[in-house]
């Protein structure tokens, strides 16, 4: 990612007329917010697992990744479509976060920052590296019958997958944030996030909802891979590239909320689908205009465009 | 994959002693070593540094040449990599089957040092220092991709070893005055020119085209030298855009492009840039309903992943090719012509070569060539037989200019007809024809 700083020679441009229509302007449009959705739910769980228990957890994008494999297993040995199959990739995911979470991090969870940064960077390398040798460091990619299917209007066109991909988000978003609101457990990880030993002369059980928390982080990574997996080739060397967005998308959007993650998205997703249109500005700069607006939120809002003191 | 390993295979009492149980005080002192034993492992530094033991690194004996190379084996370019090591390996498989290079009166076994450079231009250059210093390699061969051989060759030409890679072309790997690197694939700008001059052998030939590339040095290279051969050859270049290397989302680029062409979708799309972006074109392309009538693609279409990732959505696209086992040398080395060459691949690796394989096991052959030349495995005197050599093998001729680079040597043009490779251009080389215009996408 961070190649693109190198690469920003100035290119010669051709004088060519670039008519931008009424109808390009929609179409930009609905590609950012499909994309930011996407995106959000690519932050989702890092957001959630850093709000409550504190912890960047550096093994994001390796959950991603399992749950990018997990979808393309199944899509390829039991023909189950992954948007079908997310149930089951995120209930994998769920009960591998909980046990990396109850025999890992459970151990050094009040260790300094910096313990838990090496536990879930080395994760994150043993994780990628089991991917690697049960699938190889080979591309991967999900062809599904309706890949090329959409909503056309005139020039406009909507694909299929990534309209149910970005739907899925939102509703994975406002899912998590109604659990949290609304349940008794959801209330107990609050609590939890805003307290730890307050909570726990409360009675709750703070290793038990660590480990709910963390699955359900890893089962939202798991939710974003398998819909990666079905938009764009795939292979183990990316989950470093998708921790790290999810890294700026939550800085972006703040902690405190799982809005704030889909804030994040959108903002994010502005740098790469927008900007390229924009006259004398290539696409070559997209990744310099989304750290360049991360610095910024952090100069204004420092607690991220939506965050909060706590996960409340 | 070796750290892993090494994790696993840890015996279980060691994993005992390093478990997360034992308490903060017991663990600081467990970790703390005794003062005998850090002097005992400082002396076996010192004497394995001296050479006075033999420890470590591939022990080379007289009568074996060592040639190093530090390979992306993961990482972004992993698959390219893979096909690197292949190519090498074949190589030094064969050589030694054929009796080893003959110097003088000594004939020297080959074998292959090499290192996992995780894709990384730095790391790469860090093991290119350490084959040197610490394994002792006697040659060089080269990293993949322009990237990594613009930093190792710096290395090469500090230490004066002879470096042939045979996987990075741009112009810039050259232009340096270094006179250690030498290159036998053909260099960045052939390689968008072979397939548009396919293309305008057509009867209809596509007049707009747009071009995309990732805004590394090779793939910049390759996409200013279409433009301007576009240009030159009286296509309209409707749109030229690059985008950042690595970019796995391409919706952005390919939306603008799509009402480009006076407000349609281009004739041709050509795309420059690595396997993975060239996949996630045709994925976003599909996904966008953009329909070009021919789609082109500088690096990708000729590996096997492209294939095996986009299934049928790949067939109809063009890719240039350093070498196709259609092409017909006939080589003075031991694999002789290309269809050979695809047989003895395919019999030990159970797959198809690709031309990076292929210019691997080429950048070999140029050693081996060279070194007998030279009657010597002096790095200079074999720099200066390098330099001189002209040879061709089952790759084509090798040959370098006076910047090292193998300027001698044509390109060919592929497309993937039903899951198959085929070499369509130029004539004399192709066995099929240039299936023409392609199919809307989501009529496949």
């Amino acid at each position: 990612m961070l190649v693109l700083a190198v690469g920003s020679l100035p290119v010669r441009r051709l004088p060519f007329h670039r008519e931008v229509s009424a109808m390009l302007i929609v179409q930009v449009i609905v590609n950012w917010l499909l994309l930011g959705s996407l995106y959000a739910a690519v932050a989702l769980g890092f957001s959630l697992v850093w709000g409550i228990m504190n912890i960047v957890n550096l093994a994001h994008g390796a959950f991603i990744l399992v749950g990018a494999y997990t979808a393309y297993w199944t899509f390829t040995q039991l023909h189950i479509d992954p948007f079908l199959g997310l149930p089951l990739t995120m209930l994998l995911l769920f009960c591998l976060g909980w046990v990396v979470q109850y025999v890992a991090i459970n151990r050094v969870i009040r260790a300094p920052f910096l313990v838990t940064f090496l536990l879930t960077f080395g994760l994150d390398l043993l994780i990628a590296d089991v991917v690697q040798l049960l699938f190889t460091s080979d591309r991967r990619s999900i062809n599904t019958a309706y890949s090329g299917f959409g909503l056309t209007l005139g020039t406009l066109h909507i694909p299929f997958d990534r309209l149910l991909a970005a739907l899925i988000a939102v509703l994975l978003t406002a899912a998590l944030s109604l659990f949290l609101q609304r349940t008794r457990t959801g209330n107990a990880i609050l609590a939890t996030g805003m307290d730890r030993d307050a909570a726990r002369l409360m009675g709750i059980r703070i290793d038990r909802i660590y480990a709910l928390t963390f699955g359900l982080g890893a089962a939202l990574a798991g939710a974003a891979g398998a819909m990666l997996v079905e938009l764009y080739p795939f292979d183990p060397s990316q989950g470093g590239v998708f921790t790290l967005r999810a890294f700026v998308i939550v800085v972006l959007g703040g902690l405190g909320t799982p809005w704030g993650a889909l804030a994040g998205g959108l903002v994010f997703g502005l740098a790469e689908t927008v900007v390229p249109l924009l006259p004398g500005i290539g696409p070559g700069y997209d990744d310099a205009i989304a750290f360049a607006l991360m610095v910024l939120v952090l100069i204004f809002r420092p607690r991220g465009i939506l965050g909060k003191a706590f996960y409340a | 994959m070796i750290r892993l390993f090494s994790y696993l295979h840890l015996p279980r009492r060691h994993l005992a002693h390093t478990g997360h149980d034992s308490s903060f005080q017991s663990r600081s002192s467990a970790t703390r070593l005794p003062l005998p034993i850090i002097l005992l492992s400082l002396l076996l530094a010192l004497l394995c540094s001296t050479g006075l033991l033999a420890c470590g690194g591939t022990a080379s004996s007289s009568n074996t040449l060592l040639f190093g190379a530090p390979i992306s084996l993961t990482g972004s370019t992993a698959t390219e990599g893979h096909l690197t090591l292949e190519g090498y390996q074949l190589w030094v498989k064969e050589v030694n089957a054929h009796g080893g290079i003959k110097v003088g009166n000594t004939t020297y076994q080959v074998a292959l040092k090499y290192y996992d450079d995780g894709s990384s231009p730095t790391r790469s250059a860090q093991l290119t220092q350490q084959l040197i210093t610490a394994d002792k390699v006697n040659f060089l061969l080269g990293p993949y991709g322009t990237s990594a051989t613009l930093q190792d060759e710096a290395i090469a030409e500090r230490y004066k070893i002879p470096m042939v890679e045979a996987n990075g072309a741009a112009k810039a790997i050259f232009s340096r005055g270094f006179h250690y690197i030498f290159g036998v694939l053909s260099p960045a700008s052939e390689y968008a020119k072979v397939m548009l001059e396919a293309a305008l052998s057509l009867p209809t030939p596509p007049r707009t085209v747009a071009i995309i590339s990732a805004n590394d040095s090779f793939s910049e290279e390759v996409a200013t030298a279409a433009r301007d051969f576009a240009l030159s050859h009286g296509m309209e270049v409707v749109y030229y855009q690059t985008y950042p290397s690595g970019a796995t989302d391409l919706t952005g680029v390919l939306t603008a492009l799509k009402t480009s062409a006076h407000g349609g979708v281009p004739d041709m799309l050509l795309g420059s840039g690595h396997e993975s972006e060239a996949v996630t074109t045709m994925k976003e392309c599909k996904q966008l309903n953009i329909n070009a009538k021919l789609y082109a693609f500088t690096v990708g279409p000729a590996t096997p992943d492209f294939i095996t990732s986009l299934g049928p959505d790949a067939n109809y696209v063009l890719g240039s090719s350093q070498w196709t086992p259609q092409e017909r040398y006939q080589g003075i080395d031991f694999f002789g012509t290309p269809a050979n060459y695809e047989r003895i691949y395919k019999q030990t690796f159970g797959h198809e070569p690709s031309y990076q394989s292929a210019e691997s096991t080429a950048a070999g052959l140029a050693f081996q060539y060279a070194i007998q030349n030279a009657g010597s495995i002096d790095p200079q005197k074999v720099r200066d037989a390098l330099a001189r050599l002209n040879i061709t093998t089952f790759y084509g001729v090798i040959r370098f200019d006076a910047t090292g680079a193998n300027t001698f040597k044509p390109m060919a043009t592929i497309q993937i007809q039903n899951g198959q490779v085929v070499t369509v251009y130029p004539k004399e080389v192709a066995n099929a024809q240039l299936l023409y215009p392609t199919p809307p996408l989501s009529q496949r």
